[in-house]
């Protein structure tokens, strides 16, 4: 057994398993609160990236910064966690919520309209051509966890360890705070939610900016781990993200936390142990397994209605 | 008298049928009839070439470079020409679509492009049946032009049976090859490129390991990890910059020995930067052509300083050839499809990037060659 391509395997999937469980979150909880699949999830985080390499640029750029790598690197994440908020409640507002009362089928469209806008916005700012953070110039490719022949870049742990704190923050949001338990019910039964004081109006727009901020610091996270981005990178992620939002259970936050993580392993394992050209039919086929075992995801309840 | 009017009325009807016919019959051998010539006046080009979604950036600058080329061309001429957009998105079906937009459209005399092999795959059959001309400034696969499949299809750029043994030969006698990986972007054009690459380096005896990966993968660190210490020379068949300077990175990342040799689609000086690395060209960099400064200059006074690697000079070159084919045939005030290719067959014109642009029997440009650039630190070099 080679331990060391073991190792390093495990930290390249938990790396991209991170950005995915962010993703994953977005989805699952709009999921959860407005049975909504938010298809333009993944261009907030594309958005998200370019914020990031803006505040970049804004500092001196990646050879040149004009302040500590460190504080860099969290006002990038800040202001990329605010942009996209506010891009998510904007989004909420202008799309999604006129159509709150129409069919199912309206607002999938109308997420689908915004994926389309928010990618041509960006292609006419800023062009089609790839931006690239050079993190190399910002933080040595040397710099990090070396045994034998496993190297471990810094900026993954950074990425790993960053995705693990928004996630256990989230986590203990929902779980200890009132807004936390006002999404909840809000979840379970809206009008029931709205009948026991709760302002159902102003959860979900957090929702929406908490959803939204967590796809904003996935984009800053992917810049700095994978180096370019450009305006239609979200599409891949947000794919992955949905994907890990249902292996999870949608609707479940652990569940997107844990569907990522496991995503982003597969993904890993699939290319280092079997064949990099099917990793994404592992995948997927992972995901049609779950799908026929357990159809409400791992982490998912069965819906019950009454009849 | 009724009967004998009716006869006369029926004989009219069936000499009209023949002499509508006998007009209709394929104007001088050209295979269209002569009322589908068009008026030179509004005589246009179609563009098919991805102007958004992932590989945007490539559609972009061939655009900006074609626009630039008509609006030249019209000062220096006194034509009218105008561009109609197709954006193929890098997807065969689209491209198909934008095929059809094209054909159907009365003022469209030559297509621009398509800028990628699995475009023309997917959309030159219908241009060989309207006998409609395409140039392409980037599209490179081989059997686009040796298999006779499209005959009104025509490339400014050399095709990857040429790119194939430059960069074989290159890493071979340059970098001292032993042991390499080459990976391929599961398209059409990476494919058959990077089955050429590796069949050349069994030849001359190298160890190959073949990989492959999506055009949308941003990550190929699971790969990257199972790349021996030992290969030395790891060959990129994609057409994503952005993805070649990935993979060099990670390498980087890992400690790993290899270097990234990308093929002609990694081409970008702006994105592919890597601090030790090599590309390879269809097209000699303009900048570092004798007169390119002169058309440099022109280009960037047009689009403002827009930055742009080697695809747009061939596609302003792939835009002047389908210009001039159609103004000669416009001699007559009215031109067809089939005379623009005709004369697109016979195109002899100096190029932008040197040398002359001539086509053989089959639509290849003569005599162009691949080019391999080094890259250190991001700074580009001729090499071989």
């Amino acid at each position: 057994m080679d331990w060391e391509k073991l190792v390093q395997i495990i930290v390249n999937g938990t790396t991209l398993g991170s950005v995915y469980a962010l993703v994953a979150l977005g989805f699952s909880m709009v999921y959860g609160i407005l049975k909504l699949l938010n298809f333009a999830h993944g261009d907030v985080l594309m958005v998200g990236a370019f914020i990031g390499w803006g505040v970049l640029g804004r500092l001196g750029g990646s050879l040149d910064p004009t302040v500590p790598v460190v504080l860099l690197i969290a006002l990038m994440m800040v202001a990329s966690m605010i942009g996209g908020g506010f891009l998510g409640v904007a989004i909420e507002r202008f799309a999604y919520r006129p159509l709150r009362n129409a069919p199912r089928i309206a607002p999938l469209i109308s997420a689908l309209g915004v994926s389309f806008f928010l990618q041509n916005t960006v292609l006419l700012l800023w062009g089609a051509d790839f931006r690239s953070y050079d993190t190399f110039d910002l933080v040595d490719p040397f710099t990090g966890l070396h045994v034998g022949v496993l190297n471990v870049w810094i900026i993954r742990l950074v990425v790993i360890a960053s995705a693990f704190t928004m996630m256990l923050g989230l986590y203990a949001l929902v779980k200890k705070t009132k807004l936390g338990k006002a999404m909840q019910a809000t979840a379970f039964d809206r009008e029931a939610a709205a009948m026991m004081g709760i302002d159902v109006d102003k959860v979900i727009v957090k929702t929406f900016f908490i959803g939204s901020a967590l796809a904003g610091a996935a984009g800053v996270l992917v810049g700095l781990v994978f180096g370019q981005i450009n305006h239609f990178m979200g599409f891949n992620y947000g794919l992955k993200g949905f994907t890990a939002a249902v292996v999870g259970g949608i609707g479940s936050i652990p569940g997107a936390m844990f569907g990522g993580l496991f995503i982003g392993l597969a993904e890993a394992f699939a290319a280092g142990y079997i064949s990099n050209t099917f990793k994404d039919v592992i995948v997927f086929s992972i995901l049609i397994a779950v799908m026929i075992l357990r159809p409400s995801g791992l982490f998912g309840k069965a819906a019950v209605s009454k009849v | 008298m009724k009967r004998a009017t009716t006869v006369l009325g029926l004989a009219l009807l069936v000499a009209a049928s023949i002499a509508a016919t006998a007009i209709a019959r394929p104007a001088q051998g050209t295979g269209l009839t002569a009322a589908e010539a068009i008026n030179c006046r509004g005589a246009s080009l179609g563009f098919a070439g991805p102007l958004t979604g992932p590989a945007a950036f490539l559609g972009q600058e061939q655009i900006s470079w074609s626009r630039f080329a008509v609006l030249q061309y019209n000062k220096q001429f006194k034509t009218s020409y105008k561009i109609v957009q197709g954006d193929t998105q890098l997807s065969a079906s689209l491209a198909r679509t934008v095929g059809r937009q094209f054909v159907s459209n009365p003022n469209v005399l030559g297509v621009i492009g398509p800028s990628t092999s699995q475009a023309v795959i997917s959309s030159a059959g219908l241009f060989k049946n309207a006998k409609l001309a395409a140039v392409s400034g980037s599209a490179t696969r081989t059997d686009l032009t040796t298999k006779g499949k499209f005959p009104t299809f025509f490339r400014v750029v050399p095709n990857d049976f040429v790119q194939s043994p430059s960069i074989v030969n290159f890493a071979v006698t340059k970098l001292k090859a032993k042991k390499v990986v080459v990976i391929d972007s599961q398209d059409d054009y990476s494919t058959a490129l990077s089955k050429g690459v590796a069949y050349r380096f069994r030849l001359k005896k190298v160890q190959v390991t073949t990989e492959s990966v999506a055009a949308t993968d941003t990550d190929f660190s699971s790969l990257v990890t199972n790349i021996g210490n030992d290969v030395q020379v790891v060959v990129f068949a994609t057409q994503t910059a952005a993805a070649a300077q990935t993979l060099s990175q990670q390498l980087r990342e890992q400690g790993k020995r290899a270097v990234v040799l990308g093929t002609d689609g990694a081409y970008s000086p702006g994105v592919f930067k890597p601090r030790n690395g090599y590309v390879s060209s269809f097209a000699p960099d303009i900048r570092l052509v004798r007169g390119g400064a002169a058309i440099v200059k022109a280009y960037n006074a047009f689009s403002k300083n827009k930055t742009f690697g080697t695809f747009g000079p061939p596609s302003y070159m792939a835009t002047w050839v389908l210009m001039t084919a159609i103004t000669t045939a416009c001699r007559d005030g009215a031109a067809t499809r089939a005379e623009v290719t005709a004369n697109v067959k016979r195109t002899n014109l100096p190029s932008i990037l040197g040398g002359q642009v001539r086509f053989t029997a089959k639509g290849d440009v003569a005599g162009a060659k691949f080019y391999v650039f080094k890259i250190t630190n991001g700074k580009y070099t001729l090499a071989g």
